[in-house]
């Protein structure tokens, strides 16, 4: 177990090295520049800023300098927000797209979950259909739709939440809801399949042969194979639910890292954008290996070496 | 969509709400029929803050809180917020009144701007603010190592321009001066009209000289900021919000009302007018309603909408090849029909426009418009060498990526190929990748827009002169460029703008622009905000603005807010 941790996290520095190599040309590939604009800026300052941001350097040698200042986790000053160090930036926003994505991923195991049991247990039954017939809905309703809509009801129609911005517990609730229908959807699918799948093993056989009251079958022995798609799903999930709200962090207006990873291709901010692309890259690798060792966890046929 | 929505049941409680305070407050109670008419006509709730709080949305992050350095209208109101400049825009008209200077005096060849500064003038932690601070500030945003890029306003300054592209190193030289503590004059080279405008201007705003060498960078922090202006800044968090309390060492803060300026950076339309209408915000200023809700919002008294200095237009790239003939950009230019666009696709939200420079300068008379005219605009393209669109070239439209752009360039593609039988392409490109094509040339024709940075049509037709790095289309004419500078010269204000007014027939009747809309603001307001009113540069000096609590009572027109 340890060395294959090991293993892995040494495995890490390849594997972001490539990104960021991928990541700096393909910006540097990309036509304009960070200081272009629709209204026209000085030669003098514009050569000003080239030479302060080290732009006017051959390209290797910005390459290797960003190289190591990444290493040193100093990506420099935005482009941007010249008076913004990306490391500051990410900080700021990264924890609002942690809580945002952290509530809406346990609001969708705690509700897909049981959902998903209770569609397989009572599998064929008008309660299984009509459970999957939600699900399917959640699946289908994009969150750029269903955002507004909940705004509309919830917000304008009855004045029971905020309709946008991140101040205070009940600001959360809207957003929360519109990120986690789709998770909760797919985790309930999920844990049907998964438990449909366990159910009609030899094993469970066996337990409620030897006269072991359902909910011991269902919950200790069950439950714990049975989940096990949606432990795997929940790795790339958790990443997709953390750093894909950007959709939602609009829509809310959300002070997340997602719109400045979406922004800063757009203004060719060359730091910000390789700054959060490798915070995210290390951020789904460490969360895929987490879930490797949740594995082993809850089934021991899976060895980790 | 989400905001068009009616929501009548609310209004129903908040009404009750309402009447059931007055009920217990004062006596007698408002006429209870009036109040529940009044509530209808309004897009938004109109249940006014505790206390004297105004909350509005800024539309986006500021890119630098640094006056010296921004470009751009959110970092803009961030700037006058918290710093005054020598003279301060009328609320209603942006004249300039007298700000940090009481009064100023003028030669008689228009040259030198003696400014008396207030006495007594401090910064926000007492040091006392002088003449010396005017001179630091605005030498910083000529220095090249600043990087400022608004520079170019300065250049009507003596030595600005050749000090700034590093040409001149004699500070000396630069006809800036502070001869005492009270009194900072200003030599220019030319005559400049609208000089005293631009010292309202946020890149002429004073900055504190200490904080910035202390601090760096970072001297715009809440807990660094030193300001001379009305508002404090409280708090700030990226992303999030601007707080901003009074100024109480500000020279007129007996008149500021206000006790906390909330702002948001709300970028979505949508949402920005969802808060709106929800009373998070009390102003939703202009360019944050959707375009398509805008005749919709008509019928609403807290919607207002006016004529904003700024035109959408068509460039020509000229050396390129149909395009360098003058009769293809004749052609082009009187086959668009400018009024089925704003009629048609835009649902009157703007107003057709065939002049370059907008409406509403002070004495300025334009020149005819361009007419719309098919039949001249077939004659013009067999002139060139393609009657009927025989042989004309396959070209381009280039925009932005935007669903709106795509529409207009969809409907004068249908034009042209209606009218004069030629075939145009459209291409869309992202942001970064259209500023590359129209700085470098490389496209045929573009969409671009316009603003104007002060009330003079210098601001607009001194960017089409040869090698104006806002020019974009290779267009250049020594007429032009010796009318443009002729009227820098001019003292005298009539003749200076009948030299402008030939600049701009010039420019019209040579086609190297084919304009198409004139901006208007489009803004929501809370009827019981009082000294916000519509602008044609859209800006605001929001030391005017209070939160009336009895508005009910004594409701003012709309638009008279």
């Amino acid at each position: 177990m340890f060395t294959f941790v090991v293993r892995r996290v040494l495995l890490f520095i390849p594997t972001l090295w490539v990104i960021a190599t991928l990541t700096f040309f393909m910006m540097r590939l990309a036509p304009g520049g960070p200081f272009q604009s629709e209204k026209d800026i000085p030669k003098a300052a514009l050569e000003q800023l080239q030479k302060q941001y080290g732009l006017d350097q051959p390209l290797g040698v910005q390459y290797s300098r960003f190289l190591g200042n990444a290493l040193r986790l100093d990506f420099g000053p935005s482009y941007k927000f010249p008076a913004r160090e990306v490391r500051e930036i990410i900080f700021d926003s990264f924890p609002v797209s942690l809580e945002l994505g952290a509530w809406a991923l346990l609001l969708s195991i705690l509700i897909g979950v049981p959902i998903g049991m209770f569609a397989a247990l009572k599998q064929n039954t008008a309660a299984d259909y009509g459970a999957m017939g939600l699900a399917l809905a959640g699946v289908s309703i994009p969150n750029f739709v269903l955002g507004p809509v909940l705004v509309l009801t919830l917000s304008l129609g009855v004045f029971v939440f905020p309709p946008a911005l991140w101040q205070g517990p009940a600001s959360r609730v809207l957003p929360v809801l519109t990120l986690s229908t789709a998770y909760i959807a797919y985790i309930a699918r999920l844990t049907r399949a998964g438990m449909l799948d366990v159910l009609h093993q030899d094993y469970i056989r066996t337990a409620y042969a030897k006269g072991l009251p359902e909910r011991v079958v269902i919950f200790k022995h069950a439950l714990k194979l049975g989940i096990l798609p949606v432990v795997s799903y929940i790795g790339p999930a958790a990443a997709r639910v953390i750093m894909g709200s950007i959709v939602v962090e609009s829509i809310f207006a959300i002070p997340g890292l997602g719109r400045h990873l979406v922004n800063g291709a757009f203004n060719r901010d060359y730091t910000l954008v390789m700054g959060v692309v490798l915070f995210y890259a290390a951020f789904l690798m460490v969360l895929n290996l987490i879930v490797d060792i949740a594995y082993t966890w809850l089934d021991p046929r899976v060895e980790l070496a | 969509m989400e905001s068009l929505a009616r929501c009548p049941a609310r209004y129903k409680v908040l009404a009750a709400a309402l009447l059931a305070a007055c009920a217990s407050s004062c006596a007698p109670p408002a006429p209870p029929t009036g109040q529940a008419t009044n509530q209808a006509r309004y897009f938004g709730d109109t249940t006014p803050p505790q206390g004297q709080v105004f909350t509005f949305n800024n539309g986006a992050e500021p890119e630098t809180t640094d006056p010296g350095k921004m470009s751009g209208q959110p970092d803009g109101r961030i700037a006058r917020m918290m710093f005054e400049g020598l003279t301060t825009p009328d609320p209603r008209t942006l004249e300039p009144l007298p700000g940090q200077a009481y009064r100023w005096d003028t030669s008689a060849d228009g040259l030198t701007y003696t400014f008396h500064l207030r006495p007594g003038l401090t910064w926000s932690d007492g040091a006392p603010l002088t003449a010396r601070d005017f001179l630091w500030s605005w030498m910083r945003v000529l220095q090249p190592e600043t990087a400022a890029r608004n520079s170019g306003l300065f250049f009507p300054i003596e030595g600005a321009e050749a000090y700034s592209k590093g040409e001149l190193t004699d500070r000396s030289k630069v006809g800036l001066a502070a001869p005492d503590d009270s009194t900072f004059v200003v030599r220019l080279h030319s005559p400049t009209a609208y000089f005293l405008f631009l010292t309202q201007y946020y890149t002429f705003l004073p900055v504190p000289q200490r904080v910035i060498e202390k601090y760096g960078v970072r001297w715009t922090r809440p807990e660094n900021v030193v300001v001379n202006g009305a508002f404090l800044l409280d708090k700030w968090r990226q992303g999030d919000r601007f707080e901003f309390t009074r100024n109480p060492r500000y020279w007129d803060a007996a008149s500021v009302k206000l006790e906390r300026v909330i702002c948001f950076p709300v970028e979505d339309l949508n949402t920005s007018t969802n808060l709106y209408k929800a009373g998070v915000i009390d102003w939703n200023p202009s360019g944050n309603i959707p375009a398509q809700f805008i005749p919709y919002m008509r019928q609403f008294r807290d919607f207002s909408s006016g004529r904003f200095q700024g035109v959408y237009f068509y460039s020509i790239n000229v050396t390129r090849k149909p395009f360098d003939n003058v009769w293809v950009r004749r052609a082009l230019n009187a086959s668009v029909d400018r009024d089925a666009i704003t009629r048609d696709l835009m649902k009157g939200s703007r107003d057709p426009w065939a002049l370059f420079a907008p409406s509403g300068y002070p004495g300025y008379v334009p020149p005819d418009s361009i007419h719309y005219d098919p039949r001249y605009a077939r004659e013009c393209l067999a002139k060139a060498g393609y009657p009927g669109g025989k042989g004309f070239p396959k070209v381009a439209i280039l925009f932005n990526t935007s669903e709106d752009h795509r529409r207009v360039a969809e409907a004068i593609q249908a034009m042209w190929k209606r009218e004069l039988k030629i075939d145009i392409e459209l291409s869309n490109q992202e942001w970064g990748s259209y500023l590359q094509a129209t700085t470098q040339l490389q496209y045929d024709i573009a969409r671009r827009s316009w603003i104007g940075d002060y009330l003079d049509p210098n601001t607009f037709l001194s960017m089409a002169i040869t090698g104006d790095g806002n020019n974009r289309t290779g267009w250049s004419d020594p007429r032009y460029d010796a009318l443009i500078r002729a009227a820098a010269r001019e003292v005298d204000p009539a003749k200076r703008m009948a030299t402008l007014r030939d600049a701009e027939a010039l420019l019209l009747s040579d086609g190297p622009m084919i304009p198409i809309y004139h901006y208007s603001t489009t803004e929501l307001v809370k009827p019981y905000v009082r000294g916000l009113y519509p602008t044609a540069l859209d800006t605001h000096p929001l030391r005017h603005v209070w939160i009336d609590h009895d508005w009910q009572r004594k409701p003012v027109a709309a638009g008279a807010r």
